[in-house]
């Protein structure tokens, strides 16, 4: 017994921690070395922090020289940026979820179902148009805070849980429609709100701004917003330096829902009625945006700038297919393909970023 | 003992279904005591430390804190009281940096109300950080700026050592502070907790190197399947005792009711 014990005073119980490499591989990114690994590494390094960029970059190089005339000019561009606008509201709602480490698959459903409901609160109850808003704002934030409960609370994948709560949406979505779309019987004051413009700048365009400053202040220069970046990188390390990471995985998910619900107010009025599924395409548009935004700039993290990025990338391609007269099953490929391809920058940043 | 206990374990018992991690433990902590956790694998020093921590409660047994009964979970409530614990590993959150770290959980904000509508005083935290650090001769590049998963194993313990100096002003737990580091390493994080119990800090620190005892701690706790094995003053004491009695080849001094027989 003794003899086993006399060897060493060092009892080592615990593994070395797995981030010894990773930091060596960081130290050599930054030193130039001959060998073919760290030049790889290297490679990797910009590819998850320049990938979305060089995406970008290139379709806005590649479509300006095949469409000069209609593609390259400053009226495209305007259309490119208030087509975005409905879009970019969802997806940087849900890169807050998304920076805490949560999936929601629900915002596609609940911007859908808003969309309808809006139209038909106006429509059937003569609801002053506020007030509608307010109320399918305030449905959107009660199905996050469900979405953040189910999760949080009761311990249910996120991805399981958002899915099964946006299916209930796409059930109560048809209760009230019947599956069929709701005609605006009145009130051009609700098309309005997304057609119209203060001094030339479309409100889509003004109502995006602010919803993006909002969010970059929520999750840059508030307590919330340092709590839900912390828990997105490591739940166990937070809790234990006090952080509420069931609350802050609630306002998270509060978040894209409100933002969502946003969505479907704006999609509704923009088409001037409520289309039963108009809105499940933002959950894929989405993903793809925060996915692409994580490979912009900072290194497989996901933060808004960088979904803002994501989502014009999207835009600009779809846009730039359509000018140069390409089917539309193309767009289908090409939004596809730019998922896969994110979801693989993104992981590529995480990987052989910071880590 | 006449001496100010800081806080006092009375025959603290924790069972996890069969297994008793914590067998009848009694442990008296003084104030200004550095006292050294050793033991074998599964020996309940990581226990012990989660009692202390708050993060589990005793199955039996009480704590008494100054002189008063107290309980110590959940973690928030030990942190309220003045206990900190630095975990050996998931301390501290990679992308922040050293003054964010710092701040976690009780960030210096302007305005009161649900933490949405709390705004950090980046400049605040970053200020106080520095001059935390500056007190305890931490000199460290980019307190302010580096995210501490660009700063070495021994950058980052010594920052949440400091963090935890910083908000536990009665008892500062460590678990392995100084495991899967480089011998240079070691000794800048050994030499902090050095000046941390010079300045009247009260520490309990779970090692495996039993070096590292006699440099920092007045005090050696040696575990044993639960129990405490011995509880020696560092000076009246060497390796060899330690070693023996981490390995039972040495039995309790301290008189247990049933066993006063000394294994053989
Ligand atoms: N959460 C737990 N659940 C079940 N058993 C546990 C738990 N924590 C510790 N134990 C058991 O209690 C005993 C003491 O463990 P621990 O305090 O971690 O020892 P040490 O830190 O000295 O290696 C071990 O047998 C261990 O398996
Ligand atoms: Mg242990």
């Amino acid at each position: 017994m003794r003899a086993a014990m006399s060897a060493d005073h060092s009892l080592s119980e615990t593994p070395v921690p797995a981030d010894t490499p990773r930091v060596s591989s960081t130290t050599q990114a930054l030193y130039p070395s001959p060998s073919a690994r760290d030049r790889r590494a290297l490679l990797m390094r910009l590819l998850g922090t320049y990938g979305t960029i060089i995406v970008l970059a290139s379709m806005l190089v590649i479509f300006s020289v095949l469409q000069p005339a209609t593609f390259a000019t400053i009226g495209n561009f305007r259309n490119i940026i208030n087509d975005m606008a409905i879009g970019t509201i969802v997806a940087a709602g849900l890169t807050v979820p998304l920076v805490a480490g949560d999936f929601d698959l629900s915002i596609g459903y609940v911007a859908s179902f808003s969309g309808l409901l809006v139209v038909g609160l106006l429509s059937s109850s003569g609801l002053p148009i506020p007030l509608a808003i307010v109320l399918v704002v305030g449905l959107g934030t009660i199905i996050g805070i469900v979405n953040g409960i189910v999760v949080s609370k009761i311990g249910v994948n996120a991805f399981i849980a958002t899915l099964g709560t946006g299916t209930i949406v796409v059930g109560l979505n048809y209760a009230y429609s019947g599956g069929i779309p709701l005609q605006l019987t009145q009130s051009r004051e609700f098309t309005n709100i997304a057609i119209g413009r203060i001094a030339g700048v479309p409100h889509l365009v003004i109502i995006m701004a602010v919803v993006l400053v909002l969010l970059w202040m929520i999750l840059n220069r508030t307590v919330q917003g340092q709590h839900i970046k912390a828990i997105g990188v490591s739940p166990e390390s937070a809790r234990r330096a006090g952080v509420a990471v069931d609350r802050s995985r609630i306002v998270a998910f509060a978040i894209a829902s409100t933002c969502a619900a946003i969505g479907g107010v704006l999609m509704a009025s923009n088409l001037g009625s409520g289309q039963v599924t108009a809105g499940d395409g933002f959950m894929l548009t989405s993903f793809s945006a925060a996915f692409l935004g994580s490979a912009a700039l900072r290194e497989g993290q996901f933060h808004i700038l960088g979904t803002l990025i994501g989502v014009l990338t999207v835009a600009v391609g779809n846009n730039g297919l359509a000018m140069i007269g390409a089917p539309i099953f193309t767009q289908f490929l090409f939004t596809g393909c730019l998922l896969v391809v994110a979801v693989a920058l993104g992981g590529i940043g995480r990987r052989y970023g910071r880590g | 003992m006449a001496q100010a206990m800081l806080l006092s374990l009375r025959r603290i018992s924790r069972s996890f279904g069969g297994i008793q991690a914590l067998d009848n433990v009694s442990l008296d902590i003084a104030k200004g005591d550095v006292i050294g956790l050793v033991g074998d694998n599964g020996a309940g020093k990581s226990t012990l430390i989660k009692v202390l921590a708050g993060a589990h409660d005793p199955t039996s047994g009480d704590v008494i804190l100054e002189g008063r009964p107290q309980k110590l979970s959940p973690p928030a409530e030990a942190q309220r009281l003045g206990i900190e614990t630095v975990y050996q590993d998931l301390s501290l959150i990679g992308t922040f940096t050293a003054a964010e770290n710092f701040f976690l959980g009780r960030e210096i904000a302007i305005g009161r109300g649900p933490a949405l509508l709390r705004w950090i005083r980046r400049k605040s935290m970053g200020d106080t950080a520095m001059r935390g650090l500056e007190e305890l001769n931490i000199d460290i590049p980019g307190i302010r700026s580096k995210p501490v998963d660009r700063m070495s194993g021994g950058q980052r313990q010594l920052v949440a050592i400091a963090r935890g100096a910083f908000w536990g002003h009665k008892l500062l737990l460590l678990d392995e502070p100084t495991a899967a580091l480089g011998v240079r390493e070691s000794r800048e994080v050994l030499d902090l907790i050095k000046r941390l119990g010079a300045q009247g800090l009260t520490i309990v620190m779970v090692t495996h190197n039993l070096d590292h005892l006699w440099q920092v701690c007045n005090r050696v706790v040696v575990m044993r399947r639960g129990r405490k094995a011995a509880d020696l003053a560092s000076s009246a004491t060497n390796m060899e005792d330690v070693v023996a009695y981490i390995t039972g080849a040495k039995e309790p001094m301290t008189p247990r009711p049933a066993t006063t027989e000394a294994g053989a």
